[in-house]
């Protein structure tokens, strides 16, 4: 591997906002070498392929291509330099056939539909691909689309074919095949990068493996240098191994009876067989990779997603219940804090006090015409204060307050129903570094205060520093329990990927 | 993130800058109308303004809560002639008017509440679902009652229809008083009622209200009824002013058009969570102003037809620029 790198980052960074999502990353891809792209959620590696495939454009450094430096503004231009990428979301049109995804944007001005199936069923046949030319898209599997995806890079003549997270939703005989196709390219000069979450698969198929860890690159080195231990360590780093063991707080001894016990919860191919109990007075953190199923299994219990239950049952302190509304489980003392309060965490044009108000309103307003306003105003005010919400004015919209104090809001309009179960997902993510600790020490006074809690995270750190006990979920299922003191994010992190 | 932000920063501030433009172009039309055309300005025809404009003002209070709580109501006009068909049919066959509008009302919250149904619990697009209840209606009605004519007659005799189009004060009429008293029911509804605050948080975030517990369902069926009772009364008041029920109002479009232009001049965004009483006034009392010089100054209803084409799409242009679409309002889909 004397000759130059056919792709190649000189300190990349790119940053959204404030936040970096990759900083001052240098990464090398030599022709015909297979790259792994290792990393926690939010490392950085999607970003890192992005750029090369011309999705995003990078904030400042160099992208080389041949050594030639290269400014790409859309995908197509990396694409015209040999560069393709396969997605986890797949980005075949649903409703064309395979065939017409395989020349999608190579059309002539007439296309016979002959031509097209047999010049598809050719770059199929050469993949060893058992796939109808025929089929509409829309109707294949997982594993079958992603083929498609990869027929097409072929047929465009890619050079580096990026693919992330290709295994994910694979059969073992299909990551199998999957792989030796992998293989078979990089025989014709094929350079591959894949993000993998599955540490073995990177050790074992992977020439060289890269480490990101919170979008800095840590390592790079041939698969043949690491193990699982060592890669594991450079994905989390020293601090974290360092200062694992945080005082436990002294907990009440647990009360026997759970607040909340849920048993093979089944939706869709997310949810597989998801089994655990919540007991009250604790935090109990919810880990795991984003896709393990970790918010889907809390709209399921809030009776938020519907479609696509597959069973399972669900006990509220030992009374069996199914919701078909979030309104029953709100009335009921069970409120969720969404991920994403944009998109339905608050009401963007309504003021602080109006939408904590409306809080209460949902869980205690009753039936009755007018509603209450000078009560709401008045309880509004008071979870202000109790909360710190710092804002111009509550009868400002929620819009114009900073990230944590509208996610302050968010949880005060839960809070002010006074549930016995509250699910945090991702409470702090976009929040102020000031605004976390305090956001932290509210969900751990209303946990002291008697009631249940689920934290859904993704940070480790966070997980490690607020819960009582810890539940990793992998594909669906919950595949290791810790209590506080054994946990690490050593062994968090070796449960939660495969 | 941070673009999405500043444009709904952007649109807050201005969306009450749409209402004010229009409120500017309605005066600046009265002082060109004043002098333009004879007879514009005499007290005579401001009355003619006012009542000719009852039943258009109704049908928007309930066209803007609905649109308001983010929903779309395109059976009102199907639901205006239907109901007043009901009250027409009883009251010439003998029944007391009390018991006439009793069925009538009635009638009317289960259309309402079908809509709803379909809606809040099966999940139909609002405006497929009331675009399909509208053709149900009207198709039934000319079939079963009204033996496919267009137009029910009523005699100007009955009593009810007497009532309807006479005063209830010394100068006011009767219409007036069931507008000014649907403007007040409004009002009520969305500021002061439990039903409101719903409303609006509906409109703002479907999802987060959802979430966060609101009767999300309950709200639509009151919103829908609500929408269907004052079509009722807009019914009411058309039919005994001209003296009969004529169904071609609900295929040539041009009411629903004007309750949709009064809706959005007026400055409530199509997305819905914004907009009151004001400016329903606002909206309304440019259309009527419009309605009534384009009649002073004979134009046929052909160009009528087309300007209030013109205007309705220079106001959705001027909505959609002052309240910008984003991601969030596209997954929800406004329309």
């Amino acid at each position: 591997m004397t000759a130059q790198p056919i792709v190649s980052l000189e300190n990349v960074t790119k940053t959204y906002g404030t936040t970096a999502a990759l900083a001052d990353a240098t990464f090398d891809l030599m022709p015909g070498e297979i790259h792994a792209l290792v990393g926690e959620n939010g490392a950085g590696k999607s970003t890192l392929c992005k750029l090369i495939a011309g999705v995003i454009a990078p904030s400042e450094g160099i992208l080389k291509i041949d050594g030639q430096t290269v400014l790409f503004s859309s995908p197509k231009d990396a694409s015209g330099h040999g560069i393709s990428m396969v997605y986890q979301e797949t980005s075949l049109v649903p409703q064309l056939t395979v065939a017409q995804n395989i020349f999608l944007g190579r059309e002539q001005m007439f296309n016979s539909v002959r031509r097209v199936r047999s010049a598809a069923r050719q770059v199929l046949q050469r993949l060893n691909f058992k796939v109808d030319p025929a089929q509409l898209a829309g109707t294949l599997s997982a594993a079958k689309r992603q083929m498609v995806e990869i027929a097409r890079a072929v047929h465009n003549q890619a050079r580096v074919i990026i693919l992330d997270e290709p295994t994910a939703a694979l059969t073992p005989e299909e990551t199998d095949h999957l792989f030796d196709l992998m293989k078979s390219l990089q025989r014709n000069g094929v350079a591959i990068i894949f993000i993998s979450h599955a540490l073995e698969e990177a050790l074992s198929y992977a020439d060289r493996i890269s480490v990101l860890r919170n979008g800095r690159m840590m390592t790079t080195g041939p698969a043949a240098d690491f193990n699982r231990g060592t890669l594991i360590h450079h994905m989390i780093g020293d601090e974290l191994i360092e200062q694992e063991k945080v005082p436990a707080a002294r907990r009440p001894p647990r009360s026997a009876l759970p607040v909340l016990r849920v048993e093979n919860i089944r939706m869709g191919s997310i949810v597989n067989n998801m089994s655990f109990s919540i007991f009250p007075g604790e935090i109990t953190g919810l880990a795991g990779l984003i896709g393990s199923g970790r918010s889907e299994v809390a709209k399921v219990i809030m009776g938020h997603t519907k479609r696509n239950f597959g069973g399972g049952r669900i006990w509220l302190d030992g009374r069996e219940v199914r919701y078909g509304l979030p309104a029953q489980a709100v009335a009921d003392g069970i409120a969720y804090i969404s991920e994403d309060r944009k998109l339905d965490g608050f009401f963007d044009t309504l003021s602080v006090a109006e939408n904590i108000g409306l809080g209460w309103l949902a869980k205690f307003g009753g039936r009755r015409f007018l509603a209450p306003r000078a009560k709401m105003r008045t309880l509004a005010r008071e979870w202000v204060d109790r909360l710190s919400i710092r804002s111009i004015g509550v009868e400002r919209p929620v819009l114009y307050l900073s990230g944590g104090n509208q996610q302050k809001v968010v949880i005060a309009k839960s809070l002010i129903q006074k549930p016995k179960l509250v699910i945090f997902d991702e409470p702090t993510r976009g929040v102020d570094v000031g605004a976390i600790a305090e956001i932290r020490q509210i969900i751990r006074s209303f946990a002291d205060s008697g009631a249940g809690v689920i934290l859904i995270s993704s940070y480790l750190p966070e997980i490690l520093e607020t819960c009582d006990r810890i539940l990793v979920a992998k594909s669906g299922t919950i595949a290791a329990e810790f209590s506080r003191a054994e946990a690490s994010a050593a062994s968090i992190l070796n449960a939660a990927i495969h | 993130m941070t673009e999405t932000v500043f444009g709904n920063l952007l649109g807050s501030r201005e969306a009450g800058m749409l209402e004010r433009v229009v409120l500017v172009v309605t005066f600046a039309l009265v002082v060109l109308f004043s002098l333009f055309i004879d007879g514009f300005a005499t007290a005579g025809n401001l009355l003619v303004i006012l009542s000719n404009s009852t039943s258009l003002v109704m049908l928007s209070c309930g066209m803007a809560v609905v649109i308001i709580s983010r929903g779309l109501d395109l059976s009102l006009i199907a639901q205006m002639v239907s109901g007043a068909t009901i009250f027409s049919i009883l009251v010439t066959n003998g029944s007391p008017a009390a018991f006439a509008l009793l069925v009538a009302v009635a009638a009317m919250v289960l259309v309402g509440f079908v809509n709803a149904f379909l809606i809040a619990y099966v999940g139909i697009p609002a405006m497929l679902a009331t675009l399909a209840s509208a053709m149900c209606i009207t198709g039934l009605f000319r079939f079963a009652i009204l033996r496919g004519e267009f137009i029910l007659l009523l005699p100007k005799s009955n009593p009810a229809v007497l009532f309807l189009s006479g005063n209830i004060l010394p100068g006011v009429t009767v219409p007036v008083a069931l507008m000014i008293a649907t403007l007040l029911a409004t009002w009520a509804l969305l500021s002061y009622s439990t039903a409101g605050r719903i409303i609006y948080a509906m409109g703002d975030n479907y999802q987060a209200a959802r979430l966060t517990g609101l009767p999300v369902r309950t709200t639509t069926v009151v919103v829908y009824v609500f929408a269907a009772v004052t079509a009722l009364l807009a019914g009411l008041v058309t039919s005994a002013a001209s003296g009969a029920v004529d169904f071609r109002t609900v295929s040539n479009g041009t009411l629903l058009f004007d309750v949709i232009l009064v809706v959005v001049l007026g400055g409530i965004p199509l997305r819905g969570g914004r907009g009151g009483l004001k400016n329903i006034l606002v909206g309304a009392a440019l259309i009527a102003i419009l309605r009534n010089g384009m009649t002073l100054m004979n134009f046929t209803t052909q160009m009528q037809d087309a300007l209030r084409g013109l205007v309705l799409i220079l106001a959705i242009v001027i909505d959609n620029y002052l309240n910008p679409r984003d991601t969030e309002t596209d997954t929800v889909g406004d329309l």
